[in-house]
């Protein structure tokens, strides 16, 4: 099934993303138990070069220093923290500092090469915490209820389509342009209808997830221009599947649900407060609220700040 | 009349109805306090028993009763009143998708608008929407009667089989297998007989502008035309 939801907040200034979300995502944790995962915009605060990694690395000596070489080659590295996981793996999370944005997928690339490594992501306007459990466990894991932002999605998951582990886990970002998430209630029975134009414009794919594939559809219509809005109406025609996509950007969030409406999905707003999320229940932890919009097939519904 | 109260807070799915049916047989009233959205309230509760739901219902509030008249004070998810045989759903606010799923009898009442597939394999039974009703409204329909008060967006009464949808509204588009028609003097006194029972207030033009949909085939048309 799994479960999504966001949050925005409207006066652009920083409250308590990661405990709206915790709360919100606790509320569907029936829709699916194997992972979950936060993308929390606006709270990192870092300097306009800097990026913030997460990378899951095996319990094994000196593999942290293999890591912390690698990285050290290309930037000094800030702000370290070593978080213990699950399964004997633990997630190394650091700051670097880079010239330009285009040296952070080569970075990833070449740290993915190391054996008993993965790096999760690398953002600069959002945090991303994602992990295998459920969605309590890995908000106490992560301190996630005191990290703040203005605005943040999330996702529990059942998964169908591809293993469980930290990677597959929600949210999936693109680096076609910075900073792009997407969460994910469904299946894309076109997937290599849409994967094949985008590797034809010569984006890579790290798996064969359609999560991911939306991801980059998503990064790749915001890079050509198209607005948060503009880019889920063109998702909706160009997507087939039961689906809903909810879409975070460094100043936004949005949804879009298939033409059949076979997904769920339900939204509500007040003057402080626009969220949506899969069931009504989740929307009562961040908005005091009888009015509840349901998405209708084929509708895309987004807030910017 | 004999009442209880049944606080849900902290309380699962099994646990809730549990308490709901032991209570039932023993009370003529009960009241579900911070329901806080939990899914399949009430499922297959049977008897005369009163239930007031006060807050909103997730999915299936209501699914498989037989004869309780259970209300909603703010909104339901997906499949309010599914497959029931007997009694009353009434929801106060609005509903999700697939309102009245495949009921066989009794009534459900959205006051305010429902989501797509509304009365979806319905088989008998009335389901009343308030407001405006979404996609593939009636879809395959074999029984009852369905009535929306506002519009109706794409494909109404997609691949009906049997059955009646009445529409005050605006109608954007039939499915497969749908005709609609001006509703007749005996349709109209007959929507003004349920109508007026469950507290909506319409005039006497009003009822003259419902039109009706029903199937232009007794023949399933699963497969295409």
């Amino acid at each position: 099934m799994c479960g999504i939801a966001g949050v925005i907040y409207k006066d652009k200034k920083t409250h308590n993303v990661g405990e709206s979300l915790t709360a919100m995502l606790e509320s569907l944790q029936h829709r699916g138990p194997d992972s979950a995962g936060f993308a929390i915009y606006g709270g990192l605060n870092l300097p306009e070069t800097n990026y913030q990694l997460n990378i899951e690395l095996k319990n094994k000596p000196q593999l942290l220093n293999q890591v912390k070489t690698t990285l050290s080659q290309i930037s000094p590295i800030y702000n370290e923290e070593l978080i213990e996981s699950v399964d004997n793996y633990n997630v190394f999370r650091c700051e670097i500092k880079l010239e330009k944005y285009s040296m952070l997928k080569p970075l990833i690339r070449n740290l993915d090469q190391i054996d008993d490594i993965r790096v999760i992501n690398g953002s600069h306007s959002f945090e991303m915490i994602k992990d295998i459990g459920k969605v309590k466990d890995i908000a106490k894991r992560y301190n996630v209820p005191k990290r703040v932002g203005t605005h943040g999605i999330g996702h529990t998951r059942f998964a169908t389509e591809s293993g469980i582990d930290r990677y597959h886990a929600h949210p999936y970002q693109s680096y076609i342009t910075p900073d792009i998430t997407v969460v994910h209630n469904g299946q894309i029975t076109n997937y290599w209808k849409i994967r094949d134009p985008l590797e034809r414009k010569g984006h890579t794919f790290e798996s064969l997830n359609d999560t991911e594939c939306i991801v980059h559809y998503m990064a790749d219509k915001l890079f050509q221009g198209y607005k948060l809005e503009e880019a889920l109406e063109e998702a909706v025609k160009d997507l087939d599947g039961p689906f809903s996509i909810l879409v975070g950007t460094p100043n936004g969030i949005g949804i879009a649900k298939d033409k059949l409406g076979l997904r769920p999905g339900v939204m509500a707003e007040n003057d402080d407060v626009f969220a949506i999320a899969s069931e009504e229940m989740s929307l009562q932890d961040v908005l005091d609220t009888d009015y509840v919009e349901q998405i209708a097939p084929g509708e895309t519904r987004s807030y910017t700040i | 009349m004999r009442k209880y109260v049944i606080d849900a807070t902290g309380m699962d799915e099994k646990e809730l109805n549990r308490s709901i049916k032991e209570h039932a047989v023993k009370y003529d009233k009960l009241i579900i306090t911070n329901p806080q959205s939990k899914h399949n309230i009430a499922a297959g509760v049977t008897g005369d028993v009163e239930i007031d739901i006060d807050g909103s219902a997730g999915y299936f509030v209501g699914t498989m009763i037989d004869g309780p008249k259970i209300r909603i004070l703010h909104n339901a998810g997906w499949f309010a009143g599914d497959n029931m045989t007997k009694g009353e759903v009434i929801v106060e606010g609005g509903a999700g998708d697939g309102a009245g799923q495949g009921i066989y009898g009794g009534t459900v009442v959205v006051k305010g608008n429902a989501g797509s597939r509304t009365g979806e394999i319905m088989k008998g039974g009335t389901v009343i929407i308030g407001g405006n009703s979404g996609f593939m409204t009636g879809l395959l329909m074999m029984g009852g009667r369905l009535i929306v008060l506002g519009n109706v967006t794409d494909d109404a009464g997609e691949s009906i089989m049997r059955g009646t949808i009445f529409v005050l509204g605006e109608v954007k588009s039939l499915g497969k297998n749908a005709k609609m028609e001006q509703s007749t003097l005996d349709d109209q006194e007959e929507l003004k007989e349920v109508l007026t029972k469950y507290g909506f207030e319409l005039t006497d033009i009003d009822y003259t502008n419902f039109k009706k949909i029903t199937n232009k085939s007794h023949k399933s048309v699963l497969g295409g035309d």
